[in-house]
């Protein structure tokens, strides 16, 4: 289990995370979805301890992170962005490094051998297990990095962006790794990919700026966006400035020009959630003596609702800072 | 304690799997090897002469002392070499990401690294060990001032090592962690120089201050708590300032 509150976490004058909270239960996968520089890879470094937050509190398995790092420590898993190898290190002398460093002084050698033949079997590796770190291909570093946070079989997994640079085979085959986690483990993995997240998240949080913006399942997520009914209306020549018209109907959010030709001008028209606004876009298409081309409800992607709810009121996705620094 | 002997295994098996181990233990017994025959030349011309007139000279007072004087020159060009890896390195490669979130305390990071950094420099001084050993084969040197004089390297090295911990923690550039060792080292080497132009009071001051200074009566076979205590406190200092080093960086991220 995961717990986190009123997470805060500044670099200097700068946040990168604002007041985040959120629970994962145990045996649940959370996706933890935003776009490049949202603050995933900070909150997850918190969370495992690797630095303290500024403000809030968080627990990994029933321990306090800040209070009992060490508990919280040896209950974590953690595959870092970049997978943290010794390049002069075969992969089987690196896992037996980190064995022992993280399993518990109890464990023989005899197990801890037996452990690091099972995570090298789990993540596909065993035929590298006498190449240098410094020799694998990206795949490999990050299947390495995965069979490193599952060597102490840990109750809680923290994978920051676990299937980056794996071919597509591989994706199926760590996404089914991860799947086969959940129920025993509680699983945080970041992403920036979507169906990843429909595919293997029971939830997901996503994250934009600092802060939280939605948080729920991705079944959820799709349809309460696609609750709040947007079509695209078609109209010829004589509807081309229709915009504010449509826009003052009762029920119609937002309006939205998406593309003109001389003949037809067509709208992306958001109405509240839970209203059906197509008779009265209709009526009003007529009475004003507008062709109607053309009326149908836009299917939102959970691309379409990531960006909008990554979307600032200005209408820009917010991008990527240009200058987003390395991670330290 | 277990999780330091780890990490300092790691670190020695990194010293001797990479170049740069190699190469610095090369230099070393280079250079010891150089400072060898400079000092047996000189001792060889030094008896002949006595020979003559007087009665034979002390190998040790005349070859073994100086010749591990001199050894202080060589860890102030090498020892900054051992250190400047040990954080700069992890970070620069994010495989402090690995130790920062094992259950595994800083200070036994912190341990783990000197204890590793310590244990290759040994490995360096067992090496020279060999050289003095041709002498014990060839003469009759006493024994008490080598080990005393082996000993007194040890803390002496082990002085420059936390130093040199605490430099590579600020950085992860090691080419920059090397320059700012060397450097540091150098003003604790030539602290006691400026003392010759001040007062007896701060010349007093400054010699304690020098870490080569300490090592001084080591090498004539006595072992002086003073110089123990202060080469401890030296190294407890340096670990402490990595300690504190380590920490801050946490918090900035
Ligand atoms: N050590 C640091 N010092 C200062 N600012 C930092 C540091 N690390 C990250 N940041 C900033 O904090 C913000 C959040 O970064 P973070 O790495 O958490 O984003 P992310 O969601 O993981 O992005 P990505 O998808 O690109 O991995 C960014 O604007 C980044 O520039
Ligand atoms: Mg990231």
């Amino acid at each position: 289990m995961i717990e986190v509150q009123h997470l805060t976490k500044r670099y200097g004058p700068f946040t990168a995370v604002d007041d985040v909270s959120f629970r994962a239960e145990t045996g649940e996968i959370l996706g933890f979805l935003g776009p490049n520089g949202a603050g995933k890879t900070t909150t997850m470094r918190v969370l495992t301890g690797y630095m303290p937050a500024t403000e809030g509190s968080a627990t990994v398995a029933g321990h306090d992170v800040f209070a009992d790092p060490i508990a919280a420590k040896r209950s974590t898993g953690y595959l870092p962005e970049t997978p943290p190898l010794y390049p002069d290190m075969t992969v089987r002398e690196y896992l037996t490094f980190v064995g022992k460093l993280k399993l518990p002084a109890s464990v023989g050698k005899a197990e801890r051998t037996s452990r690091v033949d099972a995570v090298m079997a789990k993540t596909h590796i065993a035929d590298m297990a006498n190449r240098h770190c410094s020799k694998l291909s990206k795949g490999y570093r990050q299947r390495v990095g995965l069979a490193q946070a599952l060597i102490h079989d840990p109750e809680v997994l923290i994978l920051d962006e676990p299937t980056a640079g794996l071919d597509p085979k591989q994706i199926i085959e760590t996404r089914a790794l991860i799947r086969s986690l959940a129920g025993s483990h509680t699983v945080v993995l970041s992403t920036h990919i979507l169906p990843e997240v429909s595919q293997t998240c029971q939830r997901v949080v996503i994250i934009n700026k600092g802060r939280v913006v939605a948080v729920d399942t991705p079944d959820n997520l799709t349809r309460q966006l696609k609750g709040s009914a947007t079509l695209y209306v078609q109209v010829d020549a004589a509807g081309a400035d229709a915009a504010p018209v449509l826009s003052g109907l009762d029920g119609v959010r937002r309006v939205v020009e998406l593309d003109r030709h001389e003949q037809m001008v067509g709208f992306e028209v958001a109405a509240d959630a839970d209203r059906d606004v197509r008779r009265d876009v209709a009526r009003l298409v007529v009475d004003r003596g507008w062709g109607l081309l053309e009326m149908r409800p836009l299917r939102l992607s959970l691309e379409d609702i990531f960006l909008q709810l990554t979307t600032d009121e200005s209408g820009n996705n917010a991008p990527p800072p240009e200058s987003e620094q390395p991670h330290a | 304690m277990r999780n330091a002997f780890t990490i300092a295994g790691k670190e020695m098996r990194g010293f001797f799997v990479s170049p740069m181990g190699w190469v610095v233990m090369g230099l070393y017994a280079l250079l010891f090897g150089y400072f060898f025959m400079a000092h047996l030349t000189y001792f060889v011309q030094q008896s002949m002469q006595s020979q003559m007139g007087g009665g034979p000279i002390n190998i040790n007072q005349f070859m073994i002392r100086p010749l591990l004087q001199n050894v202080a020159l060589i860890n102030l060009f090498l020892l900054p070499m051992i250190t400047m890896r040990a954080y700069a390195e992890e970070k620069r490669s994010g495989t402090i990401e690995l130790l920062l979130t094992s259950p595994v305390s800083d200070l036994q990071i912190i341990l783990g690294k000197f204890l590793g950094a310590i244990g290759f420099y040994a490995a360096l001084l067992a090496v020279t060990m060999v050289y003095v050993g041709i002498l014990f084969a060839f003469g009759t040197p006493e024994w008490r001032p080598v080990v005393t004089g082996y000993l007194g390297l040890l803390l002496m090295g082990g002085c420059f090592l936390s130093v040199g911990l605490f430099i590579s923690s600020t950085t992860k550039n090691q080419v920059v962690a090397g320059a700012a060792t060397f450097v540091v080292f150098l003003l604790l080497w030539i602290i006691s120089w400026l003392g010759q132009s001040a007062g007896p009071a701060m010349a007093a001051v400054l010699e304690y201050l020098s870490i080569v200074w300490h090592f001084e009566d080591f090498s004539k076979g006595v072992i002086d708590t003073k110089h123990v205590i202060y080469y401890l406190s030296f190294i407890t200092f340096g670990l402490f300032l990595t300690m504190k080093s380590v920490d801050t960086e946490r918090w900035r991220g």
